[in-house]
């Protein structure tokens, strides 16, 4: 499963969710700021791609991914990232623009990042884990 | 007027199932029209399904927190709940943690669904910022009163006797001033019933859309209990100003035919709306077929949309 496979439903359930045009989303189209989710947006995209793929994502499973190796404790800070959160962050999204990453980051910030690949990749990862766990008959 | 509506909880699992009755009384915000006998506000059915898991999700977490409306896949309403029945109310719980509860649930008279909740899903925030412990916790006391039914007959030959059936339609003499059509620009008059309508309407192409626009006032009085300590205009009501805006544009359209809801989709509520809000919502036509009609509705409040949803209404043969 990749990119090309996941992109076209992905697309389709943004644009229902967030009711506009498929023709106004992009790969790299950020929900918030590009596209105006809201947070009850992201809440209703998981549901639908969790119905759609047949996944489950839990919540705050960006942020996980992102963090890696990383405790809690050395991702961020009162909130904030640390400079090491902050780098892992931006070696996560890597197609998030550089420019995009403000030090100072607060962990409440990062959702504004997500663009629509960013979820495509969430997908791929849940799908993955999936096929990973299923028992070998 | 209150704006709880589940009467009793007879039963709950935490995390998992909540059962419950209300009836419906003349105590109940009613429907009036020259056709039948009074019914329910149909969305208020789906409000004390609501209200009912509400109640369901915050004893499992202790009341620290409370569900909000938020998204709704599809409420169908099947009949109306008539003046005089009791419905038994179901709601199961699907997922629930600490972001928000996703739920199904099912109304029922008769053994009979009248009215259900699919795919609904309510964030959760802070309890203290709508309602203060101690108050919610009496709330919950007082309605909290498990009752043993082995079966649906159990249930309804308590609650559903010949005897409980309520007014006749003769009886009857009045129609309900808000499902009375006005014209654009003509203020609501101050004798109907404020609450669940909108104000005025601002534009209207018959058969093609309408526009209307509400005052929401801190005098209307679902606001009391929808929240003591944040009052915020609850979905179901404006559910209701919506049906009702509905009904006017089916009737401006001259469609030659008469139509009754059937179901609201795609409902999803952005943010809240305050009293001293002005809210102005959009009806227009998503499909038109032999057999239905389905209306998309966007609400804007300040040039924000704040609330979208589809409503289909079946052509009555």
């Amino acid at each position: 499963m990749n990119l090309e496979n996941v992109y076209p439903k992905v697309r389709e359930i943004i644009a229902d969710v967030l009711v506009i045009d498929e023709s106004e989303i992009e790969p790299t189209s950020r929900l918030i700021e590009d596209l105006g989710a809201e947070s009850i947006d992201f809440l209703d995209l998981v549901f639908q791609l969790e119905k759609a793929f047949q996944i489950k994502i839990p919540r705050g499973q960006i942020e996980k991914n992102a963090r890696g190796n990383l405790s809690e404790a050395e991702f961020e800070k009162g909130g904030e990232l640390t400079p090491k959160g902050l780098e892992v962050l931006k070696a996560y999204l890597n197609e998030v623009p550089e420019a995009y990453f403000k030090p100072h980051l607060k962990v409440s910030e990062i959702p504004m990042l997500f663009t629509v690949e960013t979820f495509c990749k969430l997908i791929i990862s849940a799908l993955n884990e999936q096929k990973t766990a299923e028992p070998v008959s | 007027m209150r704006f709880l509506f589940v009467d009793r909880i007879l039963d709950l699992v935490e995390g998992k199932s909540v059962r419950g009755i209300k009836h419906i009384t003349a105590d109940c915000p009613l429907i009036v029209d020259q056709i039948s006998k009074p019914y329910f506000i149909p969305s208020l059915i789906g409000e004390t399904l609501g209200q009912l898991t509400a109640w369901n999700v915050m004893t499992t977490n202790a009341f620290k927190a409370r569900p909000v409306a938020g998204i709704v896949h599809e409420a169908s309403l099947k009949r109306p709940a008539f003046l005089g029945e009791t419905i038994l109310l179901e709601s199961f719980i699907d997922q629930l943690d600490d972001a928000a509860v996703e739920y199904h649930s099912t109304a029922y008279i008769h053994d009979e669904p009248i009215f259900t909740i699919e795919g609904a899903l309510g964030p959760l925030l802070p309890m203290t910022d709508f309602i203060d412990d101690h108050l919610i916790r009496t709330q919950f006391k007082q309605i909290y009163r498990p009752g043993v039914f082995s079966t649906t007959h159990e249930f309804n030959s308590l609650f559903n006797s010949p005897t409980f059936r309520g007014l006749s339609p003769e009886s009857t003499k009045f129609l309900d001033p808000a499902d009375k059509l006005r014209d654009v620009g003509e203020f609501r008059k101050p004798e109907e019933h404020p609450s669940f309508s909108f104000d005025r309407i601002l534009n209207s192409d018959p058969g093609v859309s309408i526009t209307a626009q509400k005052h929401v006032s801190f005098a209307a009085p679902y606001f009391p209990d929808h929240f003591p300590n944040q009052p915020v205009l609850p979905l179901t009501i404006l559910l209701e100003c919506i049906r009702r805006l509905a009904l006017s544009f089916i009737h401006q359209a001259n469609f030659n035919a008469k139509y009754r809801l059937h179901t609201f989709k795609k409902i999803k509520m952005k943010t809240f709306v305050h009293p001293g809000d002005l809210i102005t919502s959009t009806l227009s036509i998503k499909e038109h077929t032999a057999d239905l009609l389905t209306l998309s509705s966007q609400t804007e409040l300040e040039g924000k949309r704040v609330c979208v949803l589809e409503l289909t209404f079946l052509k009555e043969i």
